[in-house]
């Protein structure tokens, strides 16, 4: 049985011109919001429009939960393992 | 979802996209500054619609009562904020456990609780989080072959125009432009896939192929199902569920007299793909559940377990990556399980207002029920024990 608290890994991508983070890494509990993604780098890059996609395909909703979008993402492309693929643009 | 091999929708699909919600909506009271106060606006607001659409009709009834500034347009009901991008039916379904006709809700044009909502700036914030659902299920839940193949870029790619007939015939519930285009854009393999896997278990698989091959037009969609099979469990197609659970507690006998829900919070939420498996015997809308929501079947779990094993087993066979997921799966669900107390039950499951059977085949629920963005959204309302 997992724990409450199963971590994900997200790896971020930088695309457009967003500027490439320095840690592209990051651990984040599954049983949180991608909202919290979205806020983290915000902050991070100090600015408030962003777009954040998942596996380069679609942008989910900040109300989803991490743990969800990993398991639907990684079910069916399988090799993708633990990560999930965010690639940021901004404009 | 979608059609037959004809591209015409079932009987069902056309009460869904008919359905609609008879609204009585007022102006909150903070932003009334006329006497007497603008009368309520009654308006029919279409299941599988969203709200922010209606505001352009709504509007003139309260534009001359409203206080000087910008609009930012929520709604509100008995307090809670109506999160704008969950179709209206479902809305309906969720918080009013005994359907209220006419619902009443409150419209606020000023001071939007961005802390509690997404911004929505009007249509265009509905339209890309409709388009952006809909790629979710395309890039997620198309067959294993499908994506190995890379057609996926094809339909990722959907033209503009494409895309905005596309919204065009959700906006106005127009179900068949919906599915022309669905056609026309090959959108359906999902569909059709499930259409065939479906008449798989009611036929004979001989017939299958008959009634595949005849039609000319078909040829291509059987050959996919066969490259599909292949890589996949036989009958692994999945469904995108979102999943809305509302806890009831115990000591309330009548649905009517459930309190009311005051914060999102309370309401428990899965989005989360559904397998149908089981050749030979039809995946109910029960076993469905009980895949969703393992810790309410707790009485039967060593049996649906012994049950459930033999497909794993054949999906490993066949495809690592499939098998691999419905673990994360079952971890992930697990990971839920201490939402619920021991002992709750199911009280009642809601899917686009119909209180439906739980031993009716779950691929005919989702082919008929599912909304526009392919995703087929499910209530059910959870009595709690008190420890």
């Amino acid at each position: 049985m997992a724990s409450e608290t199963r971590k994900v890994v997200i790896h971020l991508r930088a695309t457009g011109d967003a500027p490439i983070l320095k840690q592209a890494k990051f651990k984040i509990a599954g049983s949180d919001k991608f909202v919290k993604v979205i806020d983290f780098l915000r902050r991070q890059l100090h600015r408030e429009t962003l777009f954040v996609y998942v596996n380069s395909a679609f942008s989910p909703n900040p109300d989803e939960l991490v743990l969800d979008l990993c398991n639907v993402s990684c079910s069916l492309y399988g090799i993708l393992g633990d990560e999930i693929f965010v690639i940021r643009q901004i404009y | 979802m979608i059609t037959d091999s004809k591209g015409a929708a079932t009987e069902a699909q056309q009460y869904v996209w008919g359905g609609a919600i008879p609204l009585q909506i007022h102006l909150h009271e903070s932003e009334v500054t006329t006497l007497p106060p603008p009368p309520p606006a009654l308006i029919l607001a279409p299941r599988v619609g969203y709200l922010p659409l209606l505001v352009p009709q709504i509007k003139p009834f309260f534009s001359s009562s409203l206080p000087p500034g910008v609009d930012t347009v929520w709604f509100e009901y008995k307090g809670l904020p109506l999160k704008w991008y969950i179709p209206t039916g479902t809305l309906f379904d969720l918080l009013c456990s005994e359907p209220e006709r006419p619902w009443n809700l409150t419209i606020h044009f000023r001071g939007y609780p961005a802390n509690l909502l997404i911004p929505c700036e009007g249509e265009d914030s509905v339209k890309w989080s409709f388009i952006n659902a809909l790629k979710e299920v395309r890039s997620n839940f198309m067959s294993a072959a499908y994506i190995i193949n890379g057609n996926c870029k094809n339909i990722m790619n959907m033209s503009q125009s494409d895309q905005t007939e596309l919204w065009r015939s959700v906006l106005n519930g127009q179900l068949e432009a919906y599915l022309r285009v669905y056609s026309k854009l090959k959108l359906d393999i999902v569909g059709d896939n499930f259409s065939l896997k479906l008449n798989t278990s009611r036929q004979t698989n001989s017939e299958n192929e008959a009634t595949g091959t005849t039609k000319s037009g078909e040829i291509q969609k059987f050959m996919m199902l066969v490259a599909s099979r292949e890589s996949e469990v036989q009958s692994g197609c999945k469904i995108p569920v979102r999943l809305y659970v509302r806890t009831i507690d115990e000591d309330v006998d009548e649905l009517e007299d459930a309190p009311i829900v005051d914060s999102w919070e309370n309401i428990y939420y899965i989005n989360c793909p559904v397998e149908i498996h089981g050749e030979g015997k039809a995946f109910s809308l029960n076993d469905a559940i009980k895949a969703l929501l393992p810790m309410l079947f707790t009485e039967e779990a060593s049996v649906d377990v012994d049950s459930q094993a033999p497909e794993s087993e054949s999906g490993e066979v066949s495809d690592g990556g499939s098998s691999r997921g419905s673990q994360k799966n079952e971890e992930s669900l697990s990971a839920h399980t201490g939402i619920f107390k021991d002992g709750a039950e199911i009280k009642l499951v809601r899917i686009q207002g119909i209180e439906p059977r739980l031993d009716i085949p779950f691929g005919w629920v989702a082919k008929n029920l599912m909304n526009p963005e392919q995703y087929l959204h499910i209530c059910i309302y959870v009595k709690a024990v008190q420890p």
